[in-house]
């Protein structure tokens, strides 16, 4: 019973990883981006202010 | 002096939606009508075997309410954005609190009615017998209501002001209404069951406890949520 | 956080960098070490490896939900909007890693417990915990005027963390009715270790990853107010 498990298992333990780093991996790269986004965003929006 | 002046007000408020929803019936008949039609599709669903239809018999009952209740709880609001009357409301003085009340006692009368037409439609369409303890099952549905009531008119007042109000409504309700309907459709569902097990009492004092939170933060919370 | 006078306020400070590399970093090392390390278990041999990213998860999950009870609490109390945007950045942070406690459990229940999903108390309270998120991010999606937003995602994120152990306490006695319980083993010390580091490094992630979610949520409405000012004639003190 407990060879059955061990055995069927490593595909749904590799499973885990894979999808816990693939959706960490997409969270760092849409918060970096979302970061970069507002922060080019924002110093547009204060040179606009400093041109008027 | 101060707690006679809320009163008033929630008794004008209460006063005025009802009488608004007297002179139109089309609203009570149209949301009664749509309770009746879910639980003519649940029947259908659950198949013409008798004995399933017997045993979901509770649980349909309170997703019917639950989905034609629904539109209830726009609805009171919806009515008086189409006037531009909320603001008005709004303008006048006396405790805020006391618009949340209005709104509640009326929809809870509201709901009620229309409880009354399904539940008769219910105990017809799916053969439940009626046991002695019929007052206790009574009890329960209205305090399965007053939590039903009590987050829909909260949350409505939020959903009724936004964009993609239909859809907002449900998505924010049906999560928070989880314990008091796994709780009002078990006391029922046992009561109906003859309550072998004894625990149609329990779950009775669970929902007295959920009403007693729901009512208390929904109350604490329209302050808030009506402010702007 | 002090009040922010007239609701304005400038670009956030933020976050240093080297927390960045640091969580990353420290992350990957964690994962590999803890996988290396822990010996097969006698009951579920490597499944038991899943522990090092489910159980995390989860914690974090509710470590991110407590962020967002506070930060709603504090704004209703101070209306401050900064207090708002960290909720805000909190709850998208915790809607994601509740997401993945869900899947992640379920890949762990499958091969475990024979099935997918399991009517118990742990598992219905986190995913009506995960439908609150969902419902609390729409309401911000749909509304615009920043105050009703806040004032309102304020209320639902307090209601909704009141509702939760409310669930979790209703469906545990809906379970015990029937009679069905799980019951919880104890955790055998070699892999206590994985398991701690494993916190930590999620730990330290989600303040990250909260972190610069509530700096680019920050740079966004000061660039609101940049553009509000320079349309009020470009000196706004």
């Amino acid at each position: 019973m407990a060879s059955g498990i061990a055995g069927g298992g490593v595909g749904y333990v590799v499973a885990s990883y894979v999808i816990t780093w693939v959706v960490l991996g997409a969270m760092l790269v849409r918060t970096v981006g979302s970061v970069r986004r507002a922060r080019a965003e924002y110093d547009q929006a204060a040179k606009g202010e400093f041109r008027t | 002096m101060a707690f006679n002046d809320d009163v008033r007000r929630i008794r004008a408020i209460v006063w005025k939606d009802l009488t608004t929803e007297r002179r139109s019936k089309a609203g009570f008949n149209s949301v009664a009508s749509l309770g009746v039609t879910i639980l003519v599709l649940f029947g259908l669903a659950l198949g013409p075997d008798g004995k399933a239809l017997h045993d979901a018999a509770a649980g349909a009952l309170w997703l019917a309410i639950l989905f034609a209740g629904v539109l209830a709880f726009n609805r009171s609001y919806q009515v008086e954005l189409d006037g531009g009357a909320l603001e008005a409301l709004l303008l006048y003085p006396g405790a805020r609190w006391a618009i949340f009340a209005g709104k509640l006692i009326a929809n809870l009368i509201f709901v009620t009615l229309m409880l009354v037409i399904v539940v008769a439609v219910g105990i017809v369409l799916f053969s439940v017998d009626i046991p002695a303890t019929w007052p206790l099952i009574v009890f329960i549905m209205m305090l399965g209501v007053v939590g039903i009531v009590s987050l829909g008119t909260f949350y409505a007042a939020m959903s009724s002001r936004s964009r993609a109000r239909e859809v907002l409504l449900p998505l924010l309700l049906y999560p928070m209404l989880i314990p008091v309907l796994l709780a009002a459709m078990s006391a029922t569902k046992a009561l109906l069951f003859g309550d072998v097990m004894n625990e149609a009492g329990a779950w009775m004092q669970m929902l007295v406890i959920f009403d007693v939170i729901f009512l208390v933060a929904t109350f604490l919370a329209f302050e808030y949520v009506i402010e702007v | 956080m002090s009040p922010a006078p007239s609701g304005q306020f400038g670009p956030p400070k933020p976050a240093p960098n080297w927390l960045g590399w640091l969580a990353f970093l420290f992350f990957i090392f964690v994962q590999v070490y803890s996988v290396l390390t822990s010996p097969a278990d006698a009951m579920m041999g490597h499944l038991q490896k899943n522990m090092y990213v489910h159980v995390p998860a989860a914690w974090v999950t509710f470590g991110a939900f407590g962020v967002v009870l506070v930060a709603s609490l504090y704004f209703l109390w101070k209306d401050d909007e900064r207090a708002d945007l960290l909720a805000a950045s909190a709850a998208e942070v915790g809607s994601l890693f509740c997401g993945l406690t869900l899947v992640l459990g379920m890949l762990w229940g499958r091969p475990t417990w024979g099935v997918w999903w399991s009517w118990d108390a742990r598992l219905t309270s986190t995913l009506v915990l995960f439908l609150i998120f969902v419902g609390y991010l729409s309401l911000r999606s749909f509304v615009e005027d920043p105050h009703r937003r806040g004032q309102w995602s304020a209320a639902v994120g307090i209601l909704g963390a009141i509702n939760v152990p409310i669930v979790w306490m209703s469906v545990q006695w809906w379970r015990t009715l029937h009679q069905i319980q799980s019951s919880p083993r104890g955790l055998a010390p070699e892999y206590l270790r994985g398991l701690m580091l494993n916190l930590a490094a999620f730990t330290l992630l989600t303040i990250w990853f909260i972190w610069r979610r509530y700096e680019a949520a920050r740079y966004e409405r000061a660039a609101e107010h940049a553009a509000q000012a320079a349309a009020l004639g470009g000196y706004n003190g």
